[in-house]
């Protein structure tokens, strides 16, 4: 009986030293900081707008003339959606007439007023004229498309004194907003369209596909219906001819519809009026396909939209796996291998997908060795490849998988030296061949119908000097040119045309500068469904490589990281996949969010498909 | 002393004054609950504000009583309410200090940084006027100096890329604001505001007045109010009046939210709270365990205290320890040992002399009856003897009927002292019994001229009560109204209300002096020594009467006034065991002479006065100068409660007769006194010496 009382004690005191223990280790673990445990997810926090805001004020009392100027010119650069600050500073007849939305004057160091010299003695009237001046960059037409444009700007603009109650008022003025380009780009982001090629189609499935087409919205001013508003007009002029819109002619949003925003599902209602609602389920589709890839453009985080019809009738519902499966978006293609001729003259491929990829030999005759090659194309299914041999004078097509042939050339080129002969060709993503002949005399490029067949030649429009290089987007609607003239290269983008009947040649028209402020351009590649990453040299500037707008406008984002030397690159539409190079150390990439890597020491001409 | 009220009514019929019988007053141990005047005031008010404070005071009131009687719940909510007082007031200066220190730091770091920001605006303004006037020299017109040679360079852009770069520094650390100097519109130039910062709305006002005076920085706290619809916040801002490129001066000011700083205050805040909620509380727990310690053996001892006087004396604290409070303790036992000891020898004492009494009582009947025979011989041959003897035969058989009668008496108030008197309770008329004590009185009444009148026989008074004491003390009490009555009539009252009956029976003899209204219940107290001798009272009828009185639960008092005559009122419940509240009889007649005065005077004057009013006779003139043997009855009396009847020797039933001291003489002491009390208190116990001895000493045990 003692030895059991005993045994109880002795239970209850351990018992009472485990919990005092257990109550020191909780007291530790208040005490100091958890180095475990605790695991969850982030919620990802907006990041803070820094970007400056100007805040337009009315016109004083009695405001100098020179001070309307300057208040003007202010309201012009804030974010007032309908410009009503700005019109304040108008006479009621001007303010009527005024459209500030038909266009948008790009000048270089933002306008400066000066006055009008005009003949003494008419400043007593209540009449007075000032010039805006300054060095046009570019404009942005009633369609939103940029446009780059040089030259002075000089327009005047006139006041009058109000007679009744004496207040200097702007009463003529040109139409349209006039800024500077810092203020431009605080104020307007570019975003991209999308429209559906009117001829091409993806050559395996069929699937339409989406043409980029750039335009500028102003970012704080509810730009998410601006951007609808925009696509539901239809594409910019220069686009039209060759993309087709889903949208029946006429459809519009409802009527008062404003401040479009995702909801908490990242889904966004997008209400038409009735135009839109008699539509099948697949045009319907279309539409919202449309949608999805311009919105997801300005909101990544957007998972699907909803066409509503009138009185809030569900048209269709489309989410970004829908979207992706109806229509063919060059920038939603991961391209699975990257391939570049290694030192041996051999096609290789490195997988885009293993972080430590190792490079492999592809199947067929390419990848033995059999012809030793300057520059190759894989087809965008990456069935096929198209090389030119390396004395530029012949183009071979064959096939990726094991056991073919090389063939015979489909094109061959009768330029004097290797330079004069045919370019690196490109493939869209119908599957067509495109390759150009530098043979200063008879400068031609060709089409290859599926990589195949007899060799189109294509309308060309006068060009301003020799062709350097062609890659047509995966579109295949736009194609980007380089042209040399005098020692200098420029950048060029033209639009396919296919006349619409077959058999017809295509034509490329309406080229225009890509980049106009670069003097030499010695590389360049698509790197995106409206940008291409281009190596030139700016005016007085050095190497450098930087992306560029195809409507010619800068991309704010950050350029890739300097690299020497660089002889060609290779870049794919998704911005996921390392960009390469060949440079001076061989072929480097460029993984994100890290330094240039060295991949192949005697490596040259890396490609990724297209 | 007119309005003498005394005798056996229980409760507090001294200290205020009758009522009639059938309504119960309020409870006046209610009123003085609130004396302090905690809630008088409203009280005082109307109605409905007394019904409001009523109804608000109530649920207070257990609240309050606890409050009262709990010292532990006192010291405990002392101690919280001062340990709160001193965490708030700490809490306060430590988070005055955190404050100040955080603000310091911050308002350091953000002075250094706004005026690095305010000369890079500077530099900035100085070069791009430099290089906007090299441009305007070299031709290309954009930016040249009009014909007025006033500068009129594009400052739209400069002055946002100035702002944006300026702020990109700091992307939530601070933000930055141009405002035009002077109003809001001023020169034409816009507010400029980075962060989505309302600049109008976020610089106060003052700060911008400062700021255009003066070319010299200045700072504020605002608000920064934002444009997004996010939370407005503090902050610090630093402002400067700038030039631009072209000359023209605008303000810049610096917006350093403080959000940081805020949070840290918060946390010390909540960390503060938290600990001071967790001081107050441990505070509040640990002086209810210490003060438990002290109050449990103070609680121990208070109930200990209260049984021990209860009568309980065998209680005894127990004590452990060696502390103050098991000092305490020891010494209340020894306390209460010491009386118990004491009060076990005091009753002891009382009760041997009781049982003396008794004794010698019953042991006197044997040799009294022995001489009353031979006694009764020497009378019957009286005639034989010389007129002397045959006088002193007449003598000695008067005295020894007094003395038998005494012997009677003593034994039957020594039989109530041993509680060994029974009630035969039943339901009587008590007006058969009022007529056959009137008829019995008549021949003394004759003797005496005067006439016995019974007034309300009307109705039956009928009581359940033992028709034999009741008889016996309506006797006594007729029977010294007759002798006291100086044969004035003698009217006996008889009257019934409530749940009492009540006799009174009045005289309008010599009545009663001050004083003696209580003490002619004593024991062989008598109101006139001098004239007892030709009643032969025993000068215990009274005693026994109030006796009588008391077993039935009733009331026997006296009430009397100097040659206004006396009253005396015996006040029964209707059934044995009801207890009374009042008598159908006021105990003052109403032809008493103070009545009748007061009737012709007005009927202002309350009952309270009249005890006070009346002056104290002097009693030199009727003052008798033998003294009744009223200092033995005090002391009997206040003995007799605390004696334990079970103590008696006996039943109760055997009972001594007393010998009774100096019967012929008046100033010889007796030969057998109860003790020296009785031989010293002899010579001064004429009464009128004791005025304070209290009425109270003959009601209720």
């Amino acid at each position: 009986m003692g030895v059991d009382r005993e045994g109880g004690v002795r239970h209850r005191s351990g018992r009472a030293v485990v919990f005092a223990a257990c109550g020191v280790v909780l007291l530790a673990g208040c005490a100091s900081m958890p180095d475990s445990g605790d695991l969850r997810n982030v919620e990802s926090t907006p990041r803070q707008d820094t970007g400056v805001r100007v805040f337009a004020m009315p016109p004083a009392e009695d405001a100098e003339p020179s001070e309307i100027m300057q208040g003007f010119l202010e309201a012009l650069t804030s974010d007032d959606p309908q410009y009503d600050t700005a019109r304040k500073y108008l006479t009621a007849d001007a303010a009527r007439v005024w459209r500030p939305e038909r266009s948008a004057t790009v000048l270089a160091n933002g306008p400066s007023v000066v006055p009008d010299r005009e003949p003494a003695g008419r400043e007593t009237t209540g009449s007075l004229s000032y010039v805006l001046t300054g060095s046009r960059v570019a404009t942005v037409d009633a369609q939103q498309a940029y446009a780059p444009a040089d030259g002075p700007f000089r327009k005047k603009v006139h006041l009058t004194k109000d007679a009744k109650s004496g207040q200097w008022r702007i009463d003529s003025l040109p139409q349209g907003v006039v800024m500077g380009k810092t203020d431009f780009q605080r104020n307007y982001m570019s975003v991209n369209k999308y429209y559906f090629a009117s001829g091409p189609t993806v050559g395996t499935t069929g699937q339409p596909v989406a043409v980029a087409d750039p335009v500028f919205v102003r970012s704080k001013v509810d730009a998410m219906t601006q951007v609808v508003r925009s696509l539901l007009s239809g594409p910019t002029h220069w686009l039209g001819p060759v993309v087709r819109s889903s949208f029946p002619t006429g459809t519009a949003l409802q009527k008062g519809v404003s401040g479009l925003t995702p909801d908490d599902r990242n889904t966004l209602t997008v209400p038409l009026n009735a135009d839109a609602s008699r539509v099948g389920q697949a045009k319907c589709t279309e539409m919202a396909t449309q949608l999805l890839f311009t919105l997801r453009n300005l909101t990544p985080t957007l998972d699907s939209v909803e066409l509503q019809g009138p009185g809030g009738r569900l048209l269709c519902e489309l989410n970004e796996q829908d979207a992706e499966s109806a229509a063919w978006q060059a920038s939603a293609q991961r391209p699975q291998n990257l391939y570049f001729l290694d030192g041996k003259h051999r096609l290789v491929r490195l997988s885009t997908g293993d972080p430590t990829p190792a490079t492999l030999p592809v199947p067929g005759p390419l990848g033995e060795g059999a012809k030793e090659l300057q520059s190759v194309a894989v087809s965008r299914d990456e069935h096929t490849v198209a090389g030119v041999g390396a004395d530029g004078r012949s183009l071979y097509v064959t096939s990726l998988a094991s056991g073919g042939s090389l063939g015979d050339p489909v094109v061959s080129s009768q330029g004097a030296r290797p330079e004069d002969r045919l370019t690196r060709p490109s493939w869209d993503a119908a599957g067509d061949l495109w390759v150009a002949d530098r043979n200063p005399d008879a400068q031609k490029l060709y089409v290859l119908k599926q990589g195949a067949g007899k060799p189109v030649q294509v309308t060309l429009p006068s060009l301003p000097g020799r062709i350097q290089d062609v890659r047509v987007a995966a579109d295949g609607v736009r194609v980007a040119i380089v042209v040399e003239k005098d020692g200098k290269q420029s950048l060029l983008i033209g639009r396919i045309e296919n006349e619409g009947k077959p058999g017809e040649s295509p034509s490329v028209l309406d080229l225009h500068s890509a980049a106009p402020d670069l003097e030499q351009v010695t590389a360049m590649s698509w790197a995106g469904d409206s940008r291409l990453l281009v190596v030139g040299v700016e005016q007085g500037g050095v190497h450098q490589m930087r992306y560029v707008q195809v409507d010619g406008s800068t991309i704010d984002g950050p350029a890739p990281a300097a690299l020497s030397g660089v002889k060609a690159i290779a870049a794919a539409e998704d911005d996921r996949v390392p960009l390469v190079a060949c440079s001076e150390d061989g072929i480097v990439r460029l993984p994100s969010g890290a330094q240039w890597q060295k991949v192949d020491k005697d490596g040259t001409a890396p490609v990724y498909p297209g | 002393m007119a309005g003498d009220s005394a005798a056996s009514a229980p409760g507090r019929s001294g200290t205020r004054p009758e009522r009639p019988v059938g309504r119960q007053g309020a409870d006046p141990g209610r009123g003085r609950l609130f004396e302090g005047g905690l809630l008088q005031g409203g009280v005082q008010g109307s109605p409905v504000l007394r019904l409001f404070m009523r109804w608000v005071r109530r649920p207070l009131l257990p609240v309050m009583r606890l409050w009262r009687r709990n010292i532990q719940l006192r010291v405990v909510a002392t101690t919280l309410l001062m340990s709160l007082g001193v965490v708030l007031l700490l809490g306060f200066v430590v988070i005055g200090q955190v404050r100040n220190g955080l603000l310091d730091a911050k308002v350091k770091a953000s002075q250094s940084q706004a005026t690095g920001g305010f000369a890079v605006a500077k530099q900035k303004a100085d070069d791009e006027a430099a290089s906007g006037g090299a441009g305007g020299a070299t031709g290309s017109g954009d930016a040249a100096a009009d014909a007025d040679g006033r500068q009129s360079q594009s400052v739209i852009q400069w002055m946002s890329d100035l702002v944006e770069s300026l702020s990109s520094g700091g992307a939530g650390a601070f933000d930055v604001v141009t405002l035009p100097v002077g109003d809001d519109s001023g020169g034409g130039r816009s507010p400029r505001g980075s962060g989505n910062v309302s600049p109008t709305d976020s610089v106060p006002g003052d700060l911008r007045e400062r700021i255009s005076d003066s070319t010299t920085a200045a700072q504020s706290y605002t608000r920064i109010v934002y444009k997004d619809g996010k939370e407005s916040q503090p902050a610090l801002v630093i402002g400067k009046q700038v030039n631009d490129p072209n000359g023209h001066p605008y303000e810049l000011y610096y917006l350093f939210p403080l959000t940081q700083e805020e949070k840290s205050l918060s946390l010390v805040k909540g960390t503060l709270a938290t600990a001071g909620l967790f001081v107050v509380v441990l505070l509040g727990a640990i002086a209810w365990l210490v003060v438990r310690q002290v109050v449990t053996p103070v609680r121990m001892a208070a109930g200990i205290a209260e049984r021990l006087s209860a009568g309980r004396l065998q209680e005894r604290m127990k004590v452990t320890g060696e502390d103050d409070i098991a000092r305490l303790g020891e010494a209340f036992n020894k306390m209460a040992q010491n009386l118990q000891v004491k009060i076990q020898q005091l009753e002891d004492l009382s009760r041997m002399q009781r049982r003396f009494v008794s004794d010698v009582s019953h042991e006197l009947r044997t040799p009294l009856t022995t001489v009353r025979m031979a006694a009764d011989v020497i009378h019957e041959a009286r005639e034989d003897f010389d007129p002397v003897t045959a006088r002193s035969a007449e003598l000695l058989a008067d005295q020894l009927d007094r003395f038998e009668s005494l012997l009677a008496d003593l034994l039957e108030i020594s039989r109530f002292d041993a509680g060994a008197a029974a009630l035969e309770a039943e339901p009587i008329d008590l007006r058969e019994v009022v007529r056959r004590v009137v008829g019995g009185a008549a021949p003394l009444a004759e003797r005496k001229g005067s006439r016995v009148r019974i007034v309300g026989d009307q109705q039956p008074v009928v009581a359940e009560a033992d028709a034999r004491r009741v008889e016996r003390v309506l006797r006594n009490l007729v029977v010294n109204a007759v002798e006291h009555g100086e044969g004035k009539d003698v009217v006996v009252k008889l009257a019934a209300a409530g749940g009492a009956v009540a006799v009174a029976v009045r005289d309008y003899g010599v009545g009663l002096k001050p004083g003696e209204a209580t003490r002619v219940f004593s024991r062989f107290w008598r109101a006139d020594p001098a004239r007892a001798r030709t009643t032969g009272g025993t000068g215990l009828g009274l005693s026994i009467a109030l006796e009588d009185a008391r077993l039935h639960g009733g009331w026997l008092q006296a009430w009397g006034e100097p040659g206004g005559g006396s009253q005396f009122r015996l006040t029964l419940p209707r059934t044995a065991d009801e207890p009374l509240r009042g008598s159908p009889i006021p105990l003052e007649p109403k032809d008493s002479r103070r009545n009748r005065g007061l009737a012709a005077a007005g009927p202002a004057r309350g009952g309270e006065e009249k005890r006070a009013t009346v002056p104290v006779q002097p009693g030199g003139g009727q003052a008798p100068p033998l003294p009744a043997h009223a200092a033995i009855a005090p002391h009997l009396a206040s003995v007799t409660p605390a004696v334990d009847p079970s103590a008696l020797p006996g039943s109760g039933a055997r009972v001594v007769p007393r010998p009774t001291g100096g019967t012929r003489h008046p100033g010889e002491p007796p030969a057998h006194g109860p003790g020296t009390d009785t031989y010293d208190a002899r010579p001064d116990a004429d009464g009128r010496k004791d005025p304070s001895e209290p009425g109270e000493a003959f009601r209720g045990r």
